[in-house]
């Protein structure tokens, strides 16, 4: 994943959807259609969310990702802030976002520091580009055992698609330009801003 | 291969004329200067808010150094080191319920390169807020990154210009065996160096910039 840095107030821009198993050739082949052209890219990776309780109400939340497939990559430390309560005609869930690359003691580094791993869990899937617009197709898998990356399954018959962006607070013209693509992905695939609190 | 170690201030002298004899012989032996170099090491620690996790007293430090300038160097003391990129300067900013930055412990090392054909020598005055408390060098032998097979060699070029004030082993060698030698490692020695100094009596007068 491209880790930007150098402004201290990043914000991820996010639409989501699903497709079901037996659609995923038909988004794939017209996402390369519509996409930048480059080589085919695909992914596994490991993902662990841990946790800091502290005495305010939410515990702090990062999100460390590592590649399982590509050797010699750094890990990934995310974290993301609470959805921005805007404009409801903005048409993307905007958030603020930290991206850091990190040495592979990243895990023993986060319980040092007091954080504790929640849960885990492996996305395998397919990355596009279109300018600085990046669409991630990926099922995600349940680890049976903890620590095990080897036996896992499948969460659901179908794979989430996001598309994002990670810009510089204040452009909000991007999430027009996400629309519009979105646009151009309908009736494949209905890509939507979701608010996680409404999931719960 | 780096060692990292303190000097004293010469007996009657300030810090910064003990940093200029070191240079001056330095010199004399035909080393070069290049540019300057930087380490700082801020100091964190768990807010009171963290009193149930059971992690209190526990301090972080977070460093920088200029030969790395994308990189940023966390770490606890006997702990593990994180290397990660600037941005985790940001991140701590976004935890600053969590970690408290203890401000007035900032320590940094700041001062000249000088290259003696495989050698890179980094003569630094150690500083907290406007004092001098001390002074750093760190001599590294640049072909070799297993530690245990340069020692010998480094320590003897330390004493052509250190004399009786070349330090022994560094701890951090010893852990090695036989793996090579990372940047971590030199964070540890500086972080070891900023905290002995730090516990010192400050430098009587006239080493004040």
């Amino acid at each position: 994943m491209p880790v930007t840095g150098g402004t201290i107030n990043m914000m991820e821009y996010l639409l989501q959807g699903s497709v079901l198993d037996q659609s995923l050739e038909s988004l794939l082949h017209r996402l390369r259609g519509l996409c930048d052209n480059m080589e085919p890219e695909t992914f596994l990776d490991h993902e662990m969310v841990f946790l800091l309780k502290g005495q305010q109400a939410s515990p702090f939340v990062l999100r460390a990702r590592r590649s399982m497939d590509k050797s010699g990559m750094p890990w990934h430390l995310r974290y993301l802030g609470q959805p921005e309560i805007g404009d409801k005609n903005r048409h993307a869930l905007v958030r603020n976002c930290v991206d850091i690359a990190t040495s592979d003691n990243l895990t023993d580094f986060l319980v040092e520091m007091g954080f504790r791993m929640d849960h885990e869990f492996v996305a395998k899937g397919h990355v596009f580009r279109k300018g600085i617009m990046k669409i991630v197709v990926y099922k995600i898998f349940r680890i049976l055992m903890p620590g095990n990356t080897e036996s896992i399954e499948p969460l659901s018959l179908s794979y989430l698609v996001e598309l994002n962006v990670v810009a510089p607070a204040g452009q909000d013209i991007v999430s027009d330009d996400m629309r519009n693509f979105a646009e151009q992905l309908k009736p494949l695939v209905h890509l939507e801003k979701i608010d996680p609190k409404r999931l719960m | 291969c780096r060692s990292v170690s303190q000097v004293p201030v010469a007996e009657g002298k300030s810090v910064q004329q003990t940093v200029e004899l070191l240079a001056r012989r330095l010199e004399a032996l035909g080393a070069d200067k290049q540019g300057t170099f930087g380490v700082d090491c801020e100091t964190y620690h768990t807010a009171a808010a963290l009193g149930t996790q059971g992690q209190t007293g526990k301090l972080m430090y977070v460093m920088h150094n200029s030969e790395y300038p994308l990189s940023c160097f966390a770490l606890f003391e006997n702990g593990p080191c994180l290397v990660a990129d600037a941005n985790f300067d940001t991140l701590m900013v976004k935890l600053k319920g969590f970690f408290q930055n203890a401000k007035a412990n900032k320590i940094e090392s700041r001062g000249t390169r000088y290259q003696y054909c495989d050698f890179l020598v980094k003569l630094g005055t150690v500083t907290m807020g406007p004092s001098a408390r001390g002074i750093s060098v760190e001599v590294e032998y640049c072909p070799c990154v297993i530690a245990n097979d340069c020692w010998n060699l480094l320590m003897e070029f330390m004493q052509s210009f250190m004399g009786s004030h070349t330090p022994g082993i560094p701890s951090v060698f010893g852990s090695k065996h036989d793996s090579a030698y990372s940047p971590g490692d030199t964070m540890v020695q500086y972080m070891e160096l900023f905290n002995k100094i730090r516990k010192q009596q400050q430098v009587p007068v006239a080493g004040i910039r």
